[in-house]
């Protein structure tokens, strides 16, 4: 069965995401990745990126997402983000602390492009959200969300909680408050649990997952191609395999057939989704 | 240098059949690292080192022996007791491994002309003698021939990979050629 008719059928996810880069300016208490400034950088090759978005769009893919690390460390990024949104949306998964006034000149590139940033916001009350993402982070991230809406990029917030099952309504309804009165309505925010994977497992925290919580989203990065942007986690420096579907990203038929296999012989029977994104 | 075998944990997806129940051969723990060439690689193997039309006996007879002339420690080791299980002799292995008379160890004309054949092909290059192919064809079939010359071939890479890699050989294996005293 061909990809596109297995993203049509809602089989494989739509989106086809990057993983730019491994390093990010933060080190956060639930990172998947452990990322962190000095961290080995794990970059994908801009030239990979433009050649598989290529191919995922000729596969039928209806959007991209890029992640990391923190993408926008990447002198590179917006280029790489012009170019793919010129195939399809683009969303790109930032923590929105680093948007100074060079680079938010540069993101003038992408005007008209159909981009949206996903930035985290945790929670509605500084110290609360910067002792889970560091210091200042709460500043800088309401600082930058109206800055980028003015220029014309989309913004979603997602915020990640321990457990979303026990949050205080009372704090979600601040936070709420928060994201609307920064220009982002409630349907362009996510609520999502930590996953125990990366450096949550050592802090504790987290939902245990297995792959069939995961909707399969072909996820590529240097170290090859994951079964959803979930996957391709680092602990104690070293990379988890327990995701990967192949080594081989390109040419993207490969990995995606793979995919669709592993999650036929998975799906057997399950129907355990919880819904991550 | 050794590659470490990927721990059941960390089984990529394509990999997991092959963790289910017992361990994985080392083979195939170490080719877990790239699972895409695990998924086509082990089923080959077991194709063309399993059980088919061609007696298991004859194949061991050609794994044990490549295995030996490419000096491949964990090929040598895990063969020699599957070869006894095959049903082979004391004295016939002992011939394969050369660690003992190789004169008559065989009876059958087919099976001393199949070692000829796995020693043409483990220790010669270029084109195989003309009298060699002759001995075979009035031995063997044409599918017969390919299968075994597949096996041979198929077992001289594994030889390399094994050896390359260092892949360790099963305790047990120890234990029982050493009670067979051909550790």
């Amino acid at each position: 069965m061909s990809t596109a008719k297995l993203i049509s059928e809602g089989r494989l996810g739509d989106r086809l995401w990057f993983y730019t880069n491994y390093h990010c300016n933060l080190r956060c208490s639930y990172c998947l990745t452990e990322s962190a400034p000095g961290v080995p950088r794990r970059e994908l090759d801009a030239e990979r990126i433009r050649t598989m978005a290529a191919e995922g769009a000729e596969l039928g893919f209806q959007s991209f997402g890029i992640t990391g690390g923190e993408p926008f460390l990447r002198d590179d990024l917006v280029a790489i983000v012009a170019e793919l949104a010129a195939l399809r949306p683009t969303l790109i998964l930032s923590n929105a602390t680093i948007f100074n006034t060079r680079r938010l000149r540069e993101l003038q590139a992408l005007e008209g492009l159909p981009v949206s940033v996903q930035i985290s916001l945790d929670r509605p009350d500084p110290d609360k959200n910067d002792q889970m993402r560091g210091p200042g982070n709460f500043r800088k991230v309401v600082e930058a969300i109206p800055r980028l809406i003015e220029r014309g990029i989309g913004v979603r917030v997602a915020t990640t909680l321990d457990d979303p099952d026990v949050a205080d309504p009372q704090e979600m309804e601040r936070l709420c408050e928060l994201h609307r009165s920064l220009g982002v309505p409630d349907c362009d925010h996510v609520v999502r649990p930590v996953i125990r994977r990366g450096r949550a497992i050592g802090n504790e925290i987290g939902r245990d997952v297995v792959f069939e919580d995961f909707e399969p989203e072909l996820t590529i990065t240097a170290d090859g191609a994951f079964a959803t942007p979930f996957g391709p986690t680092i602990v104690g420096g070293r990379l988890d395999t327990d995701l990967l579907v192949t080594r081989t990203t390109s040419p993207l038929d490969v990995p995606a057939s793979a995919l669709m296999r592993a999650a036929g012989a998975a799906s057997d029977g399950q129907d355990a989704r919880i819904g991550i994104r | 240098m050794t590659i470490a075998p990927v721990p059941a944990e960390q089984a990529p997806l394509l990999a997991r059949p092959y963790y289910a129940g017992e361990s994985p051969s080392p083979i195939a723990a170490t080719l877990a690292h790239v699972p895409e060439l695990l998924d086509v690689a082990m089923p080959f193997i077991g194709a063309a080192l399993g059980e088919s039309s061609v007696p298991a006996r004859l194949k061991e007879i050609a794994i044990l022996r490549a295995s030996v002339l490419l000096e491949c420690h964990y090929c040598v080791q895990t063969h020699t007791v599957v070869a006894l299980d095959e049903g082979l002799s004391d004295s016939e292995v002992r011939a394969l491994r050369e660690d003992g008379p190789s004169e008559d160890a065989f009876d059958k004309e087919r099976e001393r002309a199949l070692v000829a054949w796995v020693d043409a092909l483990a220790r010669g290059r270029g084109a195989i003698e003309d009298a060699l192919q002759a001995r075979m064809a009035s031995c063997f079939s044409e599918a017969e021939i390919v299968e075994l010359t597949v096996v041979t071939t198929a077992t001289m890479m594994l030889n390399r990979y094994c050896t390359a890699l260092g892949l360790p050989v099963n305790p047990a294996t120890i234990t029982r050629l050493r009670a067979e005293g051909l550790a």
